[in-house]
């Protein structure tokens, strides 16, 4: 059983790519920066010390499912959501969505997708895709990070829905299940960026938004005292380059994306303000760049000592001071 | 950035990258990953000194197996116990090199498969020499080997069967 005219495309991000995906195969002609933005999927966090993770690190996107949720409060799409305790009832599910030709969104720890090259994949349990299909004892898989679909065995499948730990999926699936006649996306793009707004300037938690940025630029000199030894603080210090580039962000930890959404955004609103800091965002984004590949290089070197994690650190305030004035300004241009 | 600034030749890992067009707008490019491209030997030069590293210490005792692969798929104490769903003070003890034989062969396959290995690989390092010295068949790419191990979960929980072959060239 395949999904009949499901039309694979690569996204930058596995959520917004995957309900972009669902949408458009719904018949809703919309884009990922859309999405995205509408979404409000532009963050950032800082976590020090977490139980969850071995070293500290930080997220650039919002929290796992509220694209979906907040996609479907702000356009009046309605997705139906499925999770299991027994995954024998999560695979039966699946399979007679599959048998009623629809494609399905799946939750899933990316450690078990065996299609991903060994050295890609890691435990995180927040990682979407579309399953589309299944022959004998495969699935079909478009996911967004892969040109072409993929295959996957049921039993990773069924080990990636299923797995434990912090956000575990607990077989989360979900499908389209309604779209409205009408959508104001005036009023969502705005809602979108008034809520992204928020979450930068005004969430009151130290290490969540442009605080965050900051809390960020103050710790990482810390650094060196969480590694086992040097070869272990080059490979994190090199992580914050995947992190911001290469786990599905669009490039600069989603800001080039967003920038994207702002200049579409500027086109449906009729506010030119959104086109100009749609350019400024681009901006931004290139000097967040710079910190991707800064990172790679001093990594690569070796080159960890406190004078270039000094660097790193001036170079992260700067992004919290450059971000902090464009998102006063981003909040001005939607009032 | 400028789409022709972003472009990277490396088919091995493509990814979607936002950048300005040559006609002012701004959209997606298909690209390679620009740190895969550049870095990828360091990265498999450090994961291997690492594993190589972790070997020597957990064959001396020094750590346990489940250390062993804990900090080789990168998962925190607490993050393993949930995953597992074992007690973090059995996990505790597990980590410890002489506490290990304490693990019960439930408890060994909960771990088994949250590091998606055999149970037979938490009391075995699987090595495959490749270009003159041997590796851990764990962290190896199998294109770099002329050699390869396949082992599949048999309707017996515990037992696995091991498949050793050349590669058909």
């Amino acid at each position: 059983m395949i999904v009949q005219n499901f039309n694979h495309k690569m996204a930058a991000h596995c959520e917004s790519g995957t309900i972009t995906s669902l949408l458009n195969h719904g018949g809703l002609n919309i884009t990922e920066p859309l999405v995205f933005g509408i979404a409000s999927g532009i963050f950032f966090g800082y976590f020090h010390k977490m139980k969850s993770f071995a070293f500290p690190t930080f997220i650039v996107r919002n929290k796992p499912g509220q694209m979906r949720t907040n996609i479907e409060k702000r356009l009046g799409v309605r997705f139906k959501n499925y999770d299991f305790k027994d995954p024998v009832k999560g695979q039966q599910t699946l399979d007679q969505l599959l048998q009623n030709n629809i494609p399905t969104g799946a939750q899933v720890d990316f450690f078990y997708m065996d299609y991903v090259p060994s050295w890609e994949r890691v435990h995180i349990n927040v990682h979407f895709l579309v399953v589309t299909g299944k022959t004998e004892n495969k699935y079909t898989i478009s996911d967004a990070y892969f040109p072409q679909m993929v295959e996957l065995d049921a039993d990773s499948l069924e080990k990636g829905r299923f797995a434990g730990g912090n956000m575990s999926p607990k077989g989360f699936i979900f499908h389209l299940d309604k779209l409205p006649a009408d959508i104001d996306y005036n009023k969502a793009i705005l809602k979108g960026i008034s809520k992204a707004c928020f979450y930068m300037l005004k969430i009151p938690i130290p290490f969540l938004g442009i605080r965050g940025i900051r809390m960020f630029g103050k710790k990482v000199v810390e650094w060196p005292k969480f590694a086992r030894d040097t070869e272990h603080l080059s490979h994190e210090i090199m992580k914050i380059n995947i992190l911001l580039e290469d786990q599905g962000t669009g490039g600069a930890g989603f800001r080039f994306m967003y920038a994207t959404f702002l200049q579409q955004a500027a086109t449906i609103t009729g506010k030119p303000q959104l086109a100009e800091l749609s350019a400024e965002l681009m901006k931004i984004g290139d000097g967040w760049r710079e910190i991707s590949l800064f990172s790679a290089r001093i990594g690569k070197n070796r080159d960890l000592g406190p004078d270039k994690l000094k660097q790193l650190s001036e170079m992260l305030y700067d992004r919290a001071n450059v971000e902090e004035r464009f998102f006063k300004s981003l909040s001005q241009a939607i009032k | 950035m400028k789409e022709k600034e972003g472009f990277v030749d490396y088919p091995e890992q493509q990814m979607i990258l936002y950048v300005e067009k040559d006609d002012g707008n701004y959209g997606p490019m298909q690209t390679g990953s620009y740190i895969s491209a550049n870095y990828m030997d360091d990265y498999v030069y450090k994961r291997r000194n690492l594993e190589i590293d972790l070997r020597n210490q957990v064959t001396s005792g020094a750590i346990s197996p489940i250390k062993y692969y804990m900090i080789l798929v990168d998962l925190s104490f607490s993050e393993l116990a949930a995953r597992a769903h074992i007690r973090k003070s059995r996990v505790k003890k597990h980590l410890d090199p002489k506490l290990f034989g304490s693990a019960t062969m439930e408890e060994l396959l909960k771990y088994a498969a949250v590091f998606n290995v055999p149970i037979a690989n938490l009391l075995q390092i699987l090595l495959v020499k490749s270009n003159g010295s041997f590796e851990s068949d764990f962290i190896l790419e199998p294109k770099s080997s002329g050699i390869m191990v396949g082992q599949s979960q048999t309707s017996n929980p515990y037992v696995i069967l091991t498949k050793i072959e050349e590669k058909s060239r």
